[in-house]
C-alpha cells in the first residue's frame, strides 16, 4: 500500500480534495437531484430570451427573405457562413479530448471530456442549422442529400464542397452523438439506481439495461475504443471538408491550399478556448472545484497557447504564399484585408488569436481566472472574426473592381448570430440541469483515495508550477 | 391581378365599328386575356371562339408589328413584338433611315408606360371623369362660340412632324379669326433652328451625318446619349469609326464640355470648357480657320483672346485638313454660339456633306421665342382657349408660363401630370403603341406609326380631336390615310394604287418619297458679326455662384418619363447612380465648398428669382470647377407612386417618402422670367443644408486602377480593359492586348461533344455605354425593379450592367466602358459549386440556371469571378399589376430565393431552333438576336455560334483584337471583348500603366 502511495506521490493528482468514489458520484449527482439553483434560472431565462430572439430573426428572414440580411450581389456569404465555420470549429476540441485523449490515455481528460462531447454536439447542430437558414429556399434544403427521387431523378453535386459539407457535418454529428451517448449510459444507470418513480424508469430506458457486470463493461470499453478511432479521423477531416468550400473556389483569399490544416488549427484552438471558458463557469457555478482542478486549467492553458502558436504560423504562411504566388489578385486579397475598408477586423483577428494567447505565457496571467477567462473570450471573439475576415472581405473586393462593394450586417442577421449563441447555451445548461456534467465512472478510476495532499495544499502548489 | 383590371382592360373598345384590323385585335386580346384569367369572369360580349380566329392569329405564337416609337421626336423605326394580342417588347427595324437598327433605353422602356395604370381612361372635366360625348358637346360648344366671336385660340404642343397631324392642325387653327400654333420642346434645340435662320435664312435643323464626319469636334452636345437624335447619331458615329471591312476608318472626336457627358466620355480627346468660355473659344476657332480660308475676318482677333489656344489651333489644323469631311456642333441654347458653330461648318465647307440642309432633319422644331410672346399673351389674359398637346408646360417652364390665365385650358396628357392637373379638360391621347401616327423625321422620309393592341384606355390623339372640333367626325386611321392619299400618295411612283402603297408603308413602317429637296441659300456671313462681337461681353458666374448646367439623364430625358420605373433604375452611364437627380460638382469645387458626396445641398439663384432645389452632392469626374450639373425631369408630380417600388421589411426605406417626389427640379432655376430657357449658364448659388443622403449607386469603386495604399507593385491596374489607338492597331491588330497564356489541356474530360458553342462578342470600340441594352436586356428577359434602397444596398437585379472606369484626372479624363454580363464560361467556377447542380452547361456552351431546381446557396454568384449573377433576395412586388403584360411569357418570372443571370436569351435560341427544325434546316447564323444586341445602337454584340467558322462572332472572335476578361483564370468565357480602339493620344486606355 505504502509503495503504491508513493507511486501515486511521484505523479501529480487529479483530482483534488481527497474524494471517495462515494463523494463522486453524491457532487456529480447533486446538480441533478436537487431543484435548481436561482443563479441557473437566471443563466437559462438569460439564454432563453436570446434563443427566441433568434427564432424570431430567422422565421423572419424565412418568411421575409435573404433581403432582410445585409447580403449584396458581390458578397453573397456574411454572417450566415462566418456562424457556420464559427460553431464547427468550436466542436472540435470535444472530440479530441474525449476521442484522440482517449487513444492517447490522457488521463486527466475524464474531468472534462463530458461536458466538452456535450459542446461538441451543441455546437454542430448550432453550426448545422446556418446552412440550412442560409439557404434562398430553405424548405427545400433536403434536396442537397442525394435521395432517390422521381424527378428525373435529380441528382446531387458531387464536385461541390458544399455537398461534401453536408456528408462531414452529417458523419461528425452521428458519430459524436453515438459517442457521447455511450459514454454516458455507465452514468445513467448510476443515477437510475439512485432514483425513483418516473425517473428511474426514464433513466432505465436510456441506460439500456446496464448491470455493470465484468461482461458488460469489457464489451462497453471495446465499444470506446472502436468508436474513439472513428471519431479521430473526423478532427481532421470535418473542419478540412468546411475549409474546401474556400479553398475549391476562384476567390483570391479563399483558393489557397493552406486552409485545410489552417481550418484545423483554428478549429481545435477555439475549441479548447470554449471548452476553457465553460469549464470555468462550471467550476464555480457548479462546484466542480475539486473536479476541475488547476491542473486542468494549465493543461488547457498550454494547449491554446501551443494552438494559438500554430495559427499565428498559419496566418503569416498564409501572407507567405499570397506574396510568393506572384497572382496580384491574391496579394491584393490581402493586402485589402489587412490595409482595407474593414482592416480593423484583421486586427482584432491578429490581436485576439496570436497575441492575446501568448500573455498565458506569464506565470500571473496563468495564474488568475480572470486573464485566463479573458483570454478564452477574447479567443473565441478573434476564432469568429476569422472566418468574418476570411469570407467577408475576401468577396468585397475580387476581380472586377466595378463589381466591389461594401457589407454590413442586419439587425435581422446579428439576432441570427444572437440565436447562435442562445441555443447553445440553452442546451447546455440544459444538459447540466439533467445529464452528470463529469463523466463520474471515469473520475472513479482515477481517485486518490487515502493519499495525503490537502485540497488546499494542492492548490496552491499547482499555483506555483 | 384582379379581376378588376381584367374588365377594364377588355372592355376598352370605344369605336363603333371596329376595322378587321382591330376587330383582329380584340378577338387575339380577348383569348390571350381569357387565357390567363383562369377563372375569372369571362369576357363574353368579346369571346370568340378560336374555329373563327383568323388564321392570321396562333395563340402563343409571335407576330411583329412595324411602328415608329414615339418616345421622343426622333422617330426610330420600332418592330413591336406582340403575343397574344399584346405587345410585349420593342425592338429597332433594321435598316431604319432614321435609327439603323438601334432603339435607345426610352424607347426600350416606352412599352412599360403602354401599360401604366395610371393613365387616363377617357377625358376629365375638372378632375372629374366625363364622357368623350360630354367632351365632344361642351369643347365644341365653347370652341364653336370662340370661332364666332374670334376669340384667340393657341395650341401649345411639342415638335409635330407629321403630315396628317400638321394637316389637322392647319384645317382646325382656319377655322379661326386669331389661332396660332406654338411649338416649344422640352430638350431645345430652338438655338440651332435659330442660327440657321439667321445664316441661311431658313429655321431648319441640318441633318447630321456623323458617318461622313472624319473630324468631328462637340462643344457640349451630349449627341451619343440625349441630343436630339442620339440612335441616328450613335450608328452614324459608329459609321464613321468602323475597324471592319477592307478600308477601317476611325474619325477623330474632340469633346470641349464643361459637365461630364457620356458623349464626353467616347471622345478622343476630351477637354473641360466652361459654358461661358463655349462661345470665346468658338470664336477663336472661326478666327484660325478664317486665317487658313484667308477670307474676311470677321472673327478676327477672337483667337487671340480665346480659352484653350493651343488646341484649338491644333484643332483648327485638324478640322481643315478633313474640310468638307468634318462636324462642329454645339450643345448651346445661346443662338449666337450656334451662329458660330454653323460660321465653322460653312468655313470647312460642311454644309451639304456632313451637314444636310436639303432634306434636313424635322426633328426638333420648338420655337422658344415663340413661347415667350405666349407668355406675353397669357399674362396679359388675351387668350381665351389653350389647348396642351405632347408638352408640360407646368413643369418644363416651372410656371413661367402661366397657362392657367387662359380662359379655357384643354391637356391632352395621357397620364396626370402639372399641365392637366391645372386643366379645364383633360382629353387624353392614346400612347403611341395603340395609336395611329405619322412622322417625318427627315424631309421626305415618312415614318407610320401603327396600334398594336386596342386602346386600353379611352383616349383619342390631337389629330382626331382637332378634327371633331372641326367637325370631321371620322375615324382616326381615315383621318391619316386621307393625308397620305392626298399629300403623299402623288408624290411617288412605284405604286399605282393607294392602298398597296400605304400597305408597303404599313409593313415597312416608313416611306422616303421624292421631292420636298430644297437647296440652301446663300451663307449669310454678315449674320456672324454680331455673333462674334457678343462674345467679347461673356462672363462667368458672379463671384461664389457657379453656372448651373441642367442636362438630360439618359431615359429621363425631359421627364416624360419619369413615371417610368425601369428608366428610373437605369443607371446614369456617367454617374451610374439610380432613382434620383443630384447636383454633380468637381471635386475641386466639393473641396472648396467643404461638401460631400452625399451632402444635401441648396441651389438658389444667384441674384435672380425663381425656384430653389435640394438636392445631394454628387463628385464627378472630370467636370469643370465652376459648373453645377444637375439633371433636368425628377421632381415630377406623382412619382410618389413608387414609394411602394421595392420589397417592404422591417429596415427597407422607401424609393420616395409619400407625397414627395423622386428627385428634384432644377426647372426652376433653368427657365428665367419670359419663358427664356437657359439649360447651361445660369448663375446658382450652392449652400450646405447639413442633411445627407446616400445615393444609389450601382457601382462604388470607378477605376480600374486600385487604390494607391493596397496596390502592389507592377500591378496597380487591373486588366480587364484593353484599348490602343488606332495607329497602333493599323500596326499591329493585337495592339494593347495583354495575353496570358493558360495551360492547355483540361483536367475534366469534354463530355458534351456538340457542333455549337453560343458565344458572343462585344466591341468596346464602338461600345458607347449608353445603355439600350440594359434596357433591353430588362424588358426582354422580366427583370423586376427593386426601388432605391435595394440598389443602395448593391441588390440591383439587371442581367447585363456596363461597368464604367475613369482614368486619369480630371484635366485629362478617360473613360472605358465595359458591358457586363455572364460570360457563359466553358469551366465555369459557378457550375461547379452548386450542391444540387442548379447551373449546369449545355450541349450548346449554356451556362444555364435551373430556377427550380436552386435553392439559393449563393456559393455560385460568390464564386463568379464577373460577380454577374443575380439573388432574388425577396419576392419582388410589381406594384402596378397592369404592367405585368409586358411580362415575356417566354422568360419564367423567378421568385424569392433562387439565382438568375443572363441567359443568351436561351428563349430566342430555343425559338430560332425550332424555326430551323419547322424549316427542316439547320440554325443560321444570324438567326438568333439576344435582346442586347438587336438594340444596340452601335452594333456593338455579335452573336453566335462559336464553332461555325463562316459565323461573324466566330469571325470577331478570331480577330486579334478579341480577348477574354480574366483570361488567366482559364475559366474560358464564351463571351470575348474586342479592344477600345480610339483616335487619343497613344498613352490613353486603361492598360497603360501595366508594369510587365
Amino acid at each position: 500500500m505504502d509503495t503504491e502511495a508513493s507511486i501515486h506521490v511521484a505523479e501529480p493528482p487529479l483530482l483534488g480534495g481527497n474524494k471517495t468514489c462515494a463523494e463522486v458520484t453524491r457532487d456529480v449527482a447533486a446538480p441533478l437531484e436537487g431543484k435548481p439553483t436561482g443563479m441557473w434560472w437566471v443563466a437559462f431565462l438569460a439564454a432563453v430570451t436570446v434563443l427566441a430572439l433568434g427564432v424570431w430573426s430567422v422565421w423572419y428572414q424565412i418568411a421575409t427573405g435573404i433581403g432582410t440580411w445585409g447580403l449584396n450581389r458581390t458578397v453573397g456569404w456574411g454572417f450566415d457562413i462566418t456562424n457556420f465555420v464559427f460553431w464547427v470549429g468550436i466542436g472540435h476540441a470535444g472530440t479530441l479530448i474525449s476521442a484522440v485523449l482517449l487513444l492517447f490515455r490522457q488521463k486527466w481528460r475524464t474531468s472534462i471530456n463530458r461536458s466538452a462531447e456535450a459542446m461538441t454536439i451543441f455546437a454542430v447542430i448550432c453550426a448545422g442549422l446556418y446552412p440550412v437558414i442560409h439557404m434562398g429556399r430553405p424548405w427545400l434544403a433536403y434536396w442537397v442529400f442525394p435521395y432517390p427521387n422521381f424527378r428525373g431523378p435529380l441528382w446531387v453535386n458531387w464536385r461541390s464542397a458544399l455537398l461534401w459539407d453536408v456528408f462531414a457535418i452529417g458523419t461528425y454529428f452521428t458519430i459524436s452523438l453515438v459517442f457521447w451517448y455511450v459514454g454516458l449510459v455507465p452514468d445513467l444507470a448510476t443515477l437510475r439506481d439512485r432514483a425513483r418513480g418516473l425517473r428511474k424508469k426514464v433513466l432505465g430506458f436510456f441506460s439500456l439495461g446496464w448491470d455493470g457486470s465484468a461482461r458488460t463493461w469489457s464489451r462497453y470499453e471495446m465499444a470506446c475504443v472502436l468508436l474513439a478511432s472513428l471519431a479521430t479521423p473526423l478532427v481532421v477531416s470535418v473542419h478540412s471538408v468546411v475549409s474546401t468550400d474556400f479553398a475549391t473556389s476562384v476567390v483570391p483569399g479563399w483558393h489557397t491550399t493552406v486552409l485545410p490544416p489552417y481550418f484545423v488549427i483554428g478549429a481545435v484552438f477555439s475549441g479548447f478556448a470554449m471548452v476553457l471558458m465553460l469549464m470555468l463557469i462550471a467550476r464555480r457555478v457548479m462546484r466542480f472545484e475539486h473536479y476541475i482542478t488547476w491542473g486542468h486549467i494549465h493543461a488547457m492553458c498550454k494547449i491554446l497557447v501551443f494552438t494559438g502558436s500554430i495559427v499565428g504560423l498559419a496566418y503569416a504562411t498564409e501572407l507567405f504564399v499570397a506574396w510568393y504566388s506572384g497572382s496580384p489578385y491574391e496579394q491584393f486579397a490581402f493586402a485589402n484585408r489587412i490595409f482595407g475598408p474593414v482592416g480593423w477586423s484583421y486586427a482584432i483577428m491578429v490581436l485576439c488569436n496570436v497575441v492575446a494567447p501568448q500573455l498565458l505565457w506569464s506565470r500571473k496571467v496563468r495564474n488568475s481566472i480572470g486573464w485566463i477567462f479573458t483570454i478564452t473570450v477574447l479567443v473565441n471573439v478573434g476564432m469568429w472574426f476569422e472566418r468574418f475576415v476570411i469570407i467577408a472581405t475576401s468577396l468585397q473586393r475580387d476581380y472586377l473592381p466595378s463589381a466591389w462593394s461594401g457589407y454590413a450586417p442586419t439587425l435581422v442577421e446579428i439576432g441570427a448570430l444572437a440565436g447562435g449563441f442562445g441555443l447553445f447555451f440553452t442546451l447546455f445548461l440544459l444538459f447540466c440541469r439533467f445529464l452528470p456534467m463529469l463523466s463520474m465512472f471515469e473520475l472513479k478510476t482515477v481517485v486518490r483515495g487515502e493519499t495525503g495532499h490537502a485540497p488546499h495544499a494542492e492548490s496552491e502548489e499547482r499555483r506555483v508550477a | 391581378m384582379s379581376h378588376e383590371d381584367h374588365s377594364e382592360l377588355l372592355l376598352p373598345f370605344d369605336g363603333p365599328n371596329p376595322s378587321r384590323r382591330s376587330f383582329l385585335h380584340l378577338v387575339g386580346f380577348g383569348l390571350a386575356s381569357a387565357a390567363f384569367s383562369g377563372c375569372s369572369r369571362g369576357p363574353v360580349q368579346h369571346a370568340i371562339a378560336a374555329l373563327d380566329a383568323s388564321p392570321e392569329f396562333v395563340p402563343g405564337r409571335v407576330y411583329w408589328i412595324a411602328s415608329t416609337c414615339r418616345a421622343c421626336e426622333a422617330g426610330c423605326g420600332v418592330l413591336a413584338k406582340c403575343r397574344d394580342g399584346r405587345p410585349i417588347k420593342l425592338e429597332g427595324t433594321p435598316g431604319h433611315p432614321v435609327s439603323g437598327g438601334g432603339l435607345c433605353p426610352s424607347g426600350q422602356a416606352s412599352i412599360l408606360s403602354l401599360y401604366d395604370s395610371k393613365r387616363f381612361d377617357g377625358p376629365q372635366r375638372g378632375g372629374e371623369r366625363a364622357s368623350w360625348e360630354q367632351a365632344d358637346r361642351e369643347l365644341g360648344a365653347a370652341l364653336d362660340g370662340l370661332r364666332r366671336s374670334g376669340g384667340r385660340v393657341r395650341l401649345l404642343t411639342g415638335t409635330i412632324n407629321g403630315p396628317s397631324t400638321r394637316a389637322a392642325i392647319a384645317r382646325f387653327l382656319d377655322g379661326f379669326r386669331d389661332a396660332r400654333h406654338v411649338t416649344y420642346d422640352g430638350l431645345s434645340a430652338s438655338a440651332l433652328l435659330d442660327a440657321h435662320g439667321r445664316v441661311l435664312g431658313r429655321r431648319i435643323l441640318p441633318r447630321l451625318r456623323f458617318e461622313l464626319a472624319k473630324t468631328i469636334v462637340s462643344f457640349d452636345a451630349d449627341f451619343l446619349s440625349t441630343w436630339i437624335s442620339p440612335v441616328e447619331f450613335t450608328a452614324g458615329y459608329t459609321k464613321g469609326r468602323s475597324l471592319e471591312g477592307a478600308a477601317p476608318r476611325m474619325s477623330k472626336h474632340v469633346q470641349l464640355e464643361a459637365r461630364t457627358s457620356l458623349t464626353g466620355c467616347r471622345a478622343d480627346e476630351r477637354v473641360r470648357l466652361a459654358p461661358w468660355e463655349t462661345g470665346p473659344a468658338l470664336a477663336g476657332l472661326c478666327d484660325l480657320l478664317e486665317r487658313r480660308a484667308g477670307g474676311a475676318g470677321r472673327c478676327a482677333g477672337a483667337a487671340d483672346v480665346a480659352p484653350q489656344r493651343e488646341l484649338l489651333e491644333r484643332l483648327a489644323g485638324e478640322l481643315w485638313g478633313s474640310s468638307g469631311a468634318s462636324l462642329v456642333v454645339a450643345g448651346s441654347d445661346d443662338v449666337d454660339v450656334q451662329v458660330l458653330a454653323s460660321y465653322a461648318n460653312h468655313l470647312l465647307g460642311n454644309y451639304g456633306t456632313t451637314l444636310d440642309v436639303e432634306r434636313p432633319s424635322l426633328q426638333r422644331m420648338g420655337d422658344d421665342r415663340a413661347l415667350s410672346e405666349l407668355a406675353e399673351e397669357l399674362a396679359a389674359g388675351r387668350v381665351d382657349a389653350l389647348v396642351v398637346q405632347g408638352v408640360n408646360p407646368a413643369y418644363d417652364l416651372a410656371g413661367r408660363l402661366p397657362i392657367e390665365r387662359a380662359k379655357l385650358l384643354v391637356s391632352c396628357a395621357a397620364a396626370p401630370d402639372e399641365t392637366s392637373a391645372r386643366a379645364t379638360w383633360v382629353c387624353p391621347e392614346p400612347h403611341f403603341l395603340e395609336a395611329w401616327d405619322d412622322a417625318e423625321p427627315f424631309a421626305g422620309t415618312f415614318a407610320l406609326t401603327q396600334p398594336t393592341v386596342p386602346l386600353l384606355r379611352a383616349g383619342r390623339t390631337l389629330r382626331e380631336l382637332l378634327a371633331r372640333w372641326s367637325g370631321d367626325a371620322r375615324e382616326d386611321r381615315e383621318l391619316l390615310r386621307e393625308t397620305w392619299r392626298q399629300e403623299l400618295f402623288p408624290r411617288q411612283s412605284a405604286e399605282a394604287d393607294f392602298d398597296a402603297f400605304f400597305d408597303r408603308a404599313l409593313h415597312e413602317g416608313y416611306q422616303r418619297l421624292d421631292g420636298a429637296a430644297e437647296a440652301p441659300g446663300p451663307f449669310r456671313a454678315d449674320a456672324i458679326d454680331a455673333a462674334a462681337r457678343a462674345q467679347g461681353s461673356v462672363q462667368g458666374p458672379k463671384a461664389g455662384a457657379l453656372a448651373l448646367i441642367a442636362y438630360p439623364k439618359a431615359g429621363m430625358l425631359d421627364g416624360r418619363n419619369a413615371h417610368n420605373p425601369w428608366l428610373h433604375e437605369l443607371p446614369d452611364p456617367v454617374t451610374k447612380i439610380t432613382w434620383d437627380n443630384y447636383a454633380c460638382l468637381s471635386a475641386a469645387t466639393a473641396a472648396r465648398l467643404d461638401l460631400e458626396e452625399g451632402d444635401v445641398v441648396r441651389l438658389a439663384p444667384s441674384g435672380g428669382d425663381g425656384g430653389e432645389a435640394a438636392l445631394p452632392v454628387h463628385i464627378q469626374r472630370g467636370q469643370h470647377d465652376g459648373v453645377v450639373a444637375v439633371a433636368l425631369g425628377y421632381g415630377r408630380a406623382g412619382t410618389d407612386r413608387f414609394t411602394k417600388v421595392g420589397p417592404e421589411w422591417v429596415d427597407a426605406r422607401e424609393t420616395v417618402a409619400p407625397g414627395g417626389t423622386v428627385g428634384a427640379s432644377v426647372a426652376g432655376l433653368a427657365v428665367a422670367a419670359g419663358c427664356v430657357r437657359r439649360f447651361a449658364g445660369s448663375d446658382v448659388t450652392v449652400t450646405a443644408t447639413g442633411e445627407s443622403v446616400e445615393l444609389a449607386s450601382t457601382q462604388d469603386y470607378h477605376s480600374l486602377s486600385l487604390p494607391e495604399h493596397l496596390a502592389i507593385d507592377g500591378h496597380e491596374v487591373r486588366e480587364v480593359v484593353f484599348s490602343t489607338t488606332f495607329d497602333a492597331w493599323r500596326e499591329d491588330p493585337g495592339a494593347g492586348v495583354h495575353r496570358h497564356p493558360v495551360p492547355a489541356g483540361d483536367l475534366w474530360p469534354e463530355d458534351h461533344e456538340s457542333d455549337t458553342t453560343w458565344g458572343m462578342t462585344i466591341d468596346l470600340a464602338r461600345c458607347t455605354g449608353c445603355s439600350a441594352c440594359v434596357l433591353g436586356c430588362q424588358a426582354e428577359n422580366n427583370v423586376p425593379v427593386v426601388g432605391r434602397d435595394e440598389v443602395r444596398r448593391h441588390r440591383e437585379m439587371s442581367w447585363l450592367r456596363i461597368d464604367r472606369y475613369f482614368q486619369g484626372d480630371d484635366d485629362d479624363l478617360r473613360t472605358l466602358h465595359q458591358p457586363m454580363l455572364c460570360q457563359h464560361c466553358d469551366h465555369a467556377p459557378c457550375e461547379a459549386v452548386c450542391p444540387v447542380l442548379a447551373t449546369v452547361h449545355s450541349e450548346g456552351g449554356l451556362n444555364q440556371q435551373v430556377y427550380n431546381r436552386c435553392v439559393g446557396t449563393r456559393y455560385c454568384a460568390n464564386t463568379c469571378p464577373y460577380k454577374v449573377r443575380r439573388f432574388n433576395w425577396f419576392d419582388y412586388a410589381r406594384p402596378d399589376e397592369m404592367q405585368n403584360h409586358s411580362l415575356n411569357p417566354d422568360v419564367t418570372v423567378r421568385s424569392r430565393g433562387v439565382m438568375e443571370k443572363c441567359s443568351f436569351c436561351v428563349q430566342r435560341i430555343q425559338e430560332a431552333r425550332s424555326e430551323a427544325k419547322r424549316e427542316g434546316r439547320e440554325v443560321r447564323d444570324g438567326d438568333v438576336t439576344p435582346a442586347c444586341q438587336q438594340s444596340c445602337p452601335a452594333q456593338a454584340i455579335a452573336f453566335g455560334n462559336l464553332r461555325d467558322p463562316g459565323s461573324r462572332v466566330a469571325e470577331l472572335a478570331a480577330t486579334p483584337r478579341a480577348y477574354s476578361v480574366l483570361e488567366e483564370l482559364n475559366v474560358q468565357p464564351s463571351v470575348r471583348y474586342l479592344t477600345h480602339v480610339h483616335n487619343g493620344r497613344p498613352d490613353s486606355g486603361g492598360g497603360e500603366d501595366h508594369g510587365h
